[in-house]
């Protein structure tokens, strides 16, 4: 009878803790992904581009590396010793780590990889409190910065244009050039442009002992499926198509009634991906209407937010107007600023503008259009004359990073910043890099944050950038938008992250 | 013929470099560079310039495009900025795609067509003669892309008979290559199709009121071989130059089909190089388009020769 009892206690605690065979982890099989585009490099350093993520990112590692939460933890380093001053950070290195090539991964490849993001990586301003880099061991780096940096750690890790290590000879060539050799769970196989990548399963690949599971783009990543192939198929409904008649196994983004008409269906599972980017709306405060501050307000107070996420992303978006996802340390419920077409038009009136036409630039993808046509709509109520300038994501941005001139007003996703933090949300907006003028209160606050060991203090600060970007309007955070991703249901264990992870999931 | 074709040949030489030079132009016009696609809406100006600098994109426009013609006169169409490869390799390795996919859409489009168009010639102003006209119109209606996606849901994902997309090479798979082709040839085929029909119709209904055919059907010769042997030869000649065309238009119109059954063809590589601004591969991808164009032209005038005796190159 014990016995007996002993196998029901036994069994419910399996139940309990979701063990059995409904969680069996199986080696094998293919997974096609259906993505929207085709990397411009897959050399990792080399781009911030989201498409070269999802793909880079199975390639590649980073020293340290963000988890679930995108709190910076160790990935390719056992940990960090930070000196008493702040100063100095030795990083000792996890042994035993091969990259595809078969060499080990030693000190030398860190610093010759370190060398080069700081020299010419996509964002190696991340990395430029560095003041030098030296292997002091074989399995240990001591890094050096210039000035005190709380952010550094949270830099290192950055998924943007991943800080990856790669073998020192790649890190010898020359940006755009290196070999896709890394140190992931996934090695590179070939890549056929405006087709596929594909990438298979490394053997070779020691999981990082510290983990028992997958945690964010950190923790055991554990490869289960043999081969994986990014298809890139820009059209929505191809990658549809593909996934319904199982030529793909995961579709990385579709729309709304699709994600309706097959979220019953047995053979799908839809995972909406939520927060995914902020909508902005960024004002030119270099020139024209844009300096005036009673102008911005104006914009800023005639807004009725609800309607322009629900008309852009009627399916998936939610109001949050922190600049940093919720779930974050430093998010805060912030007071949703409600539409309020009277003070609009008595602030308008006391502002410079005229009435005269303003260009309102935006970029070709369809939910950016919406916002900026219901924008356009709803500051026209106040009496503000804006043209919606349509072009692609090369014209647009070239316009809006790189010019004063030629626009007013501005409307892009914000996805990866809200995500890795204060500071990267921050940054955005220092020394007039978004808004085209600096604010020296963001600035000095952005240089505060760096500078600031304490969370508790930073988290302050951090509400004082909130309210300044309110108070000055330099920006308009409309809310949070996603998307939907929509896999086979074979496909298990699979969650929505900031890339479809290929580890962790196997196919039932 | 020879004399004719050297003419020709060396008459291309001035299209070829006024192509480039427009494409030069354009190029030169449109705003943005590949710099943008490589970072994302926080990059700073520093970061742009740095990638504007290692793709080359500072150095002076005249002095890019002079290095490009001078590499130009090698045989070397330069290097792609984003495909990591030569732009002459990307090319070769989408040709075949794109050549098998308009030569079967061709193909299609020529036998359906013609034999529609000599039927309904054949049977003119009876049920036949106005269902398959009426079938051309529709043929001729019906935008590519809309075709094409209608298609995908009903014989892929409706009742799955054939692959919603992708493509499967020649060597590696014969029988899946020709799966793969069936729904983007058919969709590529149809406008062209439509077009045939119509044009054959009335080029044999004019041939076929002549004379010598009425002559030939008084010596008692069988219908059959008086339709085709005196009927459709006779009509061939603006049909040859329909298919001059329907080369071109075929050609463009993979561009779309191409980029709804996401196969990687010429048409795609071009479309991406221009929404990148790969510039390399826009300036080389038209310079091949351009030549193929001239080619299929001094194909059709030659065949001119070929088919009636009248015509004389020289």
């Amino acid at each position: 009878m014990k016995k007996t009892y002993l196998t029901l206690a036994m069994s419910a605690l399996l139940v309990l803790t979701g063990a059995g065979p409904a969680h069996a982890q199986k080696k094998g099989g293919d997974v096609v992904i259906g993505m929207t585009a085709a990397p411009p490099s897959l050399d990792p350093h080399a781009t911030s581009a989201q498409v070269a993520r999802n793909v880079n990112l199975h390639i590649f590692e980073t020293l340290y590396a963000r988890d679930e939460g995108a709190r910076p933890v160790p990935d390719l380093a056992e940990g960090v010793t930070i000196s008493a001053d702040g100063l100095t950070y030795l990083f000792k290195l996890r042994t035993g780590v091969k990259f595809h090539n078969g060499k080990d991964m030693t000190s030398a490849d860190v610093v010759a990889s370190l060398e080069r993001y700081r020299k010419s990586g996509a964002s190696a301003s991340l990395i430029g409190a560095i003041d030098s880099v030296s292997a002091s061991g074989p399995n240990q780096v001591t890094i050096k910065l210039k000035t005190v940096q709380s952010t550094f750690l949270g830099n290192l890790s950055s998924p943007r244009a991943p800080i990856a290590i790669m073998p020192s000879e790649e890190a010898a060539k020359d940006m755009g050039k290196a070999s896709s050799i890394g140190t992931g769970p996934y090695k590179f196989v070939e890549y056929k442009p405006d087709s596929h990548i594909k990438i298979t399963r490394f053997d070779g690949y020691k999981p990082n002992p510290a983990y028992k599971e997958r945690d964010g783009f950190a923790g055991a990543k554990i490869a289960y499926i043999d081969n994986v192939t990014f298809r890139f198929m820009p059209e929505t409904s191809a990658r549809d198509a593909a996934v319904e008649t199982g030529q793909i196994q995961l579709n990385e983004t579709t729309d709304g009634p699709t994600a309706k008409r097959l979220k019953g269906n047995p053979n799908f599972q839809v995972i909406p991906v939520l927060p995914f980017a902020a909508m902005i709306l960024k004002f030119n405060m270099a020139q024209g209407a844009g300096t005036d501050l009673n102008f911005r307000r104006a914009v800023a107070q005639a807004l009725d937010l609800e309607e322009i996420m629900a008309v852009a992303y009627p399916d998936i978006y939610r109001i949050d107007t922190s600049w940093v996802y919720g779930g974050s340390a430093y998010h805060s419920a912030r007071k949703t600023p409600k539409q309020d077409l009277a003070t609009a038009k008595a602030t308008l009136a006391k502002s410079g503008y005229k009435g005269e036409k303003l260009t309102f630039i935006v970029h070709n993808d369809r939910p950016t259009v919406d916002t900026a046509t219901v924008i356009q709509q709803q500051v026209s109520q106040i009496g503000v004359n804006m043209e919606v300038k349509v072009a692609d994501w090369p014209t647009t941005s070239n316009l809006g990073l790189k010019s004063d001139t030629g626009w007013n007003l501005w409307t892009h996703g914000f996805g990866i910043e809200p995500y890795e933090g204060p500071a990267s949300a921050m940054s955005h907006w220092v020394k007039g890099q978004g808004q085209r003028k600096a604010d020296p209160v963001i600035d000095g606050l952005f240089e505060k944050f760096n500078s600031e060991m304490n969370v508790d203090v930073q988290k302050k600060l951090f509400v004082d950038f909130e309210n300044q970007m309110n108070d000055q309007a330099i920006a308009v955070n409309m809310g949070n938008y996603g998307l939907f991703q929509v896999a086979t249901s074979k496909l298990k264990n699979f969650k929505a992250y900031r890339i479809p992870r290929m580890w962790g999931v196997w196919l039932d | 013929m020879g004399r004719f074709i050297i003419r020709r040949l060396l008459a291309s030489i001035p299209v070829l470099f006024f192509v480039s030079l427009i494409t030069f132009g354009l190029l030169w016009l449109v705003p943005g560079d590949p710099a943008s696609i490589f970072l994302d809406a926080s990059a700073t100006a520093e970061a742009l310039d740095r990638v504007r600098h290692e793709l080359g994109l500072d150095r002076p426009f005249l002095v890019r495009m002079g290095e490009w013609y001078v590499r130009l006169l090698q045989g070397d169409l330069g290097t792609s900025l984003l495909l990591n490869r030569s732009v002459t390799e990307a090319i070769l390795e989408r040709l075949p795609i794109t050549l098998s996919l308009t030569a079967m859409a061709f193909v299609v489009s020529v036998l359906l067509g013609v034999t529609a168009g000599v039927m309904a010639a054949v049977r003119h102003g009876r049920a036949a003669d106005q269902s398959l006209m009426s079938l051309a119109l529709l043929g001729l209606s019906i935008p590519e892309f809309w075709l094409g996606l209608v298609l995908v849901w009903l014989v892929a994902v409706l009742v799955p008979i054939f692959p919603a997309g992708d493509y499967v090479a020649f060597a590696k798979d014969p029988l899946q290559w020709a799966r793969h082709l069936a729904l983007p040839t058919f969709t590529l085929a149809c406008i062209q199709m439509g077009f045939v029909a119509r044009m054959t119709r009335s080029s044999m209904l004019e041939v076929l009121s002549q004379d010598f055919v009425r002559t030939a059907r008084a010596k008692g010769l069988p219908e059959p071989y008086v339709v085709l042997r005196h009927g459709l030869v006779n009509a061939m000649v603006p049909i040859v130059t329909v298919m001059g065309i329907m080369v071109g238009a075929l050609l463009g119109g993979a561009v779309v089909t191409e980029q709804v059954f996401s196969i990687p063809g010429l048409g795609r590589l071009i479309i991406g190089a221009v929404l990148s601004r790969d510039f390399p591969v826009i300036q080389g991808g038209l310079l091949f388009l351009a030549l193929i164009y001239l080619s299929v032209n001094l194909a059709v005038d030659l065949l001119y020769a070929a088919i009636d005796p009248r015509v004389r190159l020289g």
